[in-house]
């Protein structure tokens, strides 16, 4: 392989995802020479990729399918929809395609240098990029591992066989099996159950823990929980895969669950039980960069790493690991480096489900209030209760917010229903500008909408409600 | 390998706060025991702080404009200077890349290129992030704001708005609260209008020198005592040529080389008699101004004129030296106090302060007290005068003397009484004895 002179950086930054992507463009807007180096061609990371972009362009496949089904119940029928699979796809890619181009071309507008390849430190001050023909050295100031993080496998199962998929296989919409079953019931197995779901598969879906979603309130996964029973063939909880066997036929896969059948046989199964940090396979230690068993890298409230010109942001640097907390992270780095003075200091870290309906959620959960010992108050409003959201043809969604008892003040919010990522933004604003239960009930929302439903359920704490009777 | 040793700043008496203002060694640097490592200054004087050790220094923890205080590490040295060349030779360690079982801790670096990586074990924190965001009531904005300047919102407890929400206003009257009472912390918020500033330049060519710490700080407990008790002066004289006909003969016994006893030795004797008879020029006023709080003991402060300002070492237990002690104790501390290697405890608990300027000339001044003490003497130039001795003018040397006191404390006739007994002693000073 052959050399190139090596390059210089001020700010080097490793993985061109949303944190790393954001951090070199601040960078470079706070005038320092960045280098951005990526593995794959396109910058994006997993999130544009093979994440969050393309899920949700799937997702908005999945919506359209079924409400175009459920009206059939309000007098609207249509015909079965005609899927083309490739169209499809293909629409997906273009989605993606487009923000891979604009990103491009916000890197050269700010003059970052894109090096394509896998990057490896070879000490605090130096990192080699292996590329397809080349090794290219890339010598720094400072750096920015955003080096992210990948779907983890399970060693036992066979993951050579191309029926056993990671979220990537999943998103790549070769085919839609005709049995899934959905290993994990998080996020990120639900959003694919729901994609292939609209998309004609029958859905299973095994989880370990007692309810899906785990780190959610139990109240606010319940509608979901209720209506993807009714949907998928099998949503089995507190349920362990035990083994997947690769038969010609299928996947053989045997469960240890209470309400599991001993085996079951799926054409695929989306193995979804999180992420693994991809600390460990970065060369950090020749950085002296300390990077933890589960292959993390701590970092302070300036994302500095314990050496001192090396930073890291994103899902290596710890959970949850979402775009959005990334890019946060991201600014913070590059500014540190430019000498600003910033620092960490959100208050919360949305989370969001885009499933049917979604689940969102910020602050305190009711469960982690009680685990704290906070006193607390909530008020949980029912969307059954908005003239809104019946007239979507739904009424399975709540809103539920957490208060301090003494203060008033938002400590946590939670919806879900249809829509619900997009009312969260209030909630998170509320939290960060340390509103309380009466400046979001004295706070005029327009009607009918779904927002309305954060003002009701602040009313509920204030007493002051209209909109449901509560008998005193 | 050479073991080594980590020197800190030892007890320099009640001191709160010590700035570092020069440091004369660096890294790698071999030093001798009582090698100054740095030199520290306090509010009222500069002094050297000395290596305890000989070696090299390996590290040091300290730069100029730290503050430190008692304990603060100073300096890691490695004992023994000898083991020096092994350790400062680049010698770069071979790389096995294959040692074992990856070990959790320091792992093997490759030496490094950039002096500037600070390597810790856990990420380093360059600011302190102790308040808790969920607590404090303020909006990103302000709390980046707040970040900015380093203000922890912890701290500024009255928000203006809504609901004592911390508005950007609220932490810009904090830090400007903050420098105020910086800049001038004796003030006493009786709202004295400050002494416009002037363009001294239209006026012809000056210069501007940054004053000593001392300096600015004596002015400042200077201005807070002149705006905070009341001050009276009472001047007076006395004839002290059988004191000096005393002195010089108790000098002339004296060996060559030694130290001669001078005037302001029989003075302090003579001040400390006068203090035991009138024990309220021996007292402090508590601090509510309640109570007088009288004092059992007998230490002196000497004003003494440095170079780098005004100093005043105290001279404990004046009633229980002798003149020759006094005298060589006086010597020491005033020589002490020139070179500005007086330590902190070397001028704290004066009961009482002699102001001298007779070595210069004067007829009368009127020094300020140095509060909480409630009294100070002044002496300017004795001279011979001629005395009206009843029949005659009869030429005497006259020593004049000023008493400044707080007058919450001493009251007129008793400040003149106070310098009766003060003359009493000094006109003859053998009544020390009785």
């Amino acid at each position: 392989m052959a050399n190139s002179t090596p390059i210089q950086a001020e700010v080097l930054v490793l993985g061109g995802g949303p944190g790393g992507y954001t951090a070199a463009f601040r960078a470079a807007d706070l005038g320092k020479k960045v280098v951005l180096v990526e593995r794959y061609p396109v910058l994006g990371g997993v999130c544009l990729n093979v994440g969050c972009i393309p899920s949700k362009a799937l997702l908005h496949v999945a919506q359209v399918i079924h409400e175009a089904d459920a009206f059939a119940e309000h007098g609207v029928t249509f015909a079965k929809p005609q899927i083309d699979l490739d169209k499809v796809r293909s629409w997906k890619e273009s989605v993606t395609q487009t923000l891979n181009q604009g990103l491009a071309r916000l890197a050269k507008q700010r003059n970052v240098t894109v090096v394509s390849g896998y990057g490896k430190f070879t000490s605090s001050t130096s990192l080699s990029v292996e590329g397809e023909q080349s090794v290219q050295v890339v010598n720094f100031e400072n750096a920015i591992i955003a080096a992210g993080s990948h779907p983890t496998q399970i060693p036992v199962f066979p993951n050579d066989d191309p029926r056993l998929w990671n979220s990537t296989d999943a998103l790549a919409l070769k085919s839609v099996p005709e049995k899934l079953l959905i290993l994990g019931g998080g996020i990120i197995g639900l959003e694919m159950a729901t994609v292939y779901h609209a998309l004609g598969s029958k859905i299973s879906v095994v989880e370990l823990m007692d309810q899906i979603i785990p780190g959610c309130d139990k109240d606010l996964v319940t509608p979901l929980q209720r209506r993807i029973k009714k949907q998928y063939d099998n949503l089995w909880l507190q349920t362990k895969v035990t083994r997947i066997e690769a038969l010609p036929e299928g996947l053989k896969v045997s469960f240890e669950g209470k309400n599991a059948p001993e085996s079951e046989l799926f054409d695929a199964v989306l193995v979804a039980v999180g992420r693994r940090p991809n600390g460990k396979l970065i060369d950090a230690e020749k950085a002296g960069v300390v990077v933890d068993e589960a292959g993390f890298i701590a970092v302070d409230k300036q994302q500095r790493t314990n050496v001192s010109n090396i930073f890291a942001i994103g899902d290596i640097v710890g959970n949850p690991m979402l775009a959005h907390k990334a890019s946060y992270e991201g600014k913070i780095a590059a500014e540190v480096i430019s000498g600003h003075k910033a620092g960490f200091d959100a208050l919360t870290i949305p989370s969001v489900a885009y499933t049917d309906p979604e689940v969102a959620w910020m602050g305190l959960s009711e469960t982690q209030a009680q685990a704290q010992g906070v006193d607390y108050e909530k008020a949980v409003f029912p969307w059954a209760a908005s003239g809104r959201s019946l007239a979507l043809g739904r009424n399975e969604g709540l809103t539920k917010i957490i208060t301090d008892k003494s203060s008033g003040r938002l400590l946590g919010a939670g919806f879900v229903g249809p829509g619900a990522g997009e009312l969260l933004a209030e909630a998170v604003l509320a939290l960060e500008m340390g509103a309380d239960a009466a400046d979001i009930s004295l706070t005029i929302h327009a009607h009918p909408t779904l927002s309305e439903s954060f003002a009701f359920a602040a009313e509920m704490i204030e007493g002051t409600i209209t909109d449901l009777y509560i008998k005193k | 390998m050479s073991s080594v040793i980590e020197i800190k700043v030892p007890d320099l008496g009640n001191v709160a706060e010590i700035d570092i203002i020069d440091v004369p060694v660096s890294v790698g640097d071999v030093v001798v025991v009582e090698q100054t490592l740095a030199v520290m200054e306090t509010d009222k004087a500069t002094m050297d702080l000395p290596s305890s050790a000989a070696g090299k220094i390996v590290q040091l923890h300290i730069k100029v404009g730290d503050k430190v205080a008692q304990g603060t590490l100073v300096a890691t040295v490695e004992l023994g200077g000898a083991s020096a060349p092994a350790e400062t030779a680049p010698a770069p360690k071979a790389e096995k890349p294959a040692e074992a079982v990856a070990a959790p801790v320091a792992p093997a670096e490759p030496p490094k290129a950039a002096p500037a990586a600070v390597v810790a074990a856990t990420p380093v924190s360059t600011e302190q992030t102790s308040h808790d965001g969920l607590k404090a009531h303020a909006t990103p904005s302000v709390r980046l704001f707040a970040r900015e300047l380093g203000v922890d919102l912890a701290k500024v407890t009255a928000g203006t708005g809504r609901k004592g929400r911390i508005l950007k206003e609220d932490v810009q009257n904090f830090v400007k609260r903050i420098m105020a009472g910086a800049s001038v912390p004796g003030a006493t918020g009786a709202g004295i209008p400050s002494i416009p500033a002037v363009d001294f330049t239209q006026f012809g060519e000056v210069e501007e020198k940054q004053l000593s710490k001392i300096k600015r700080l004596t002015g400042q407990n200077l201005t807070r005592v002149w705006l905070n008790l009341p001050l009276v002066t009472y001047h007076d004289e006395v004839a002290i040529d059988e004191m000096e006909a005393f002195r010089k003969a108790v000098n002339n016994g004296l060996a060559k080389d030694a130290v001669k006893v001078t005037g302001l030795v029989f003075i302090m004797k003579a001040l400390v008699a006068a203090m035991k008879q009138y024990p309220a020029f021996n007292s402090s006023l508590s601090a509510d101004g309640e109570r007088l709080i009288y004092k059992k003991y007998f230490h002196l402060g000497i004003a003494v004129d440095t170079p780098n300002g005004l100093v005043v070492p105290v001279i404990r237990n004046v009633d229980q030296k002798s003149i020759f002690e006094l005298t060589t104790e006086l010597a020491e501390k005033s020589q002490l106090a020139r070179q500005g290697k007086l330590m902190p405890a070397d001028m704290q608990g004066g009961c009482m302060t002699i102001s001298s300027l007779g070595g210069i000339g004067g007829t009368a001044f009127t020094p300020i007290v140095n509060a909480p003490e409630v009294a100070i003497l002044g002496v300017t130039r004795s001279k011979v005068q001629p005395v009206w001795n009843g029949a005659s003018f009869e030429p005497q040397l006259m020593l004049p003397l000023d008493i400044t006191y707080d007058h919450r404390v001493i009251d007129g006739a008793e400040g003149a009484r106070f310098m009766e007994a003060l003359k009493y002693y000094l006109g003859d000073v053998r009544r020390l004895l009785l």
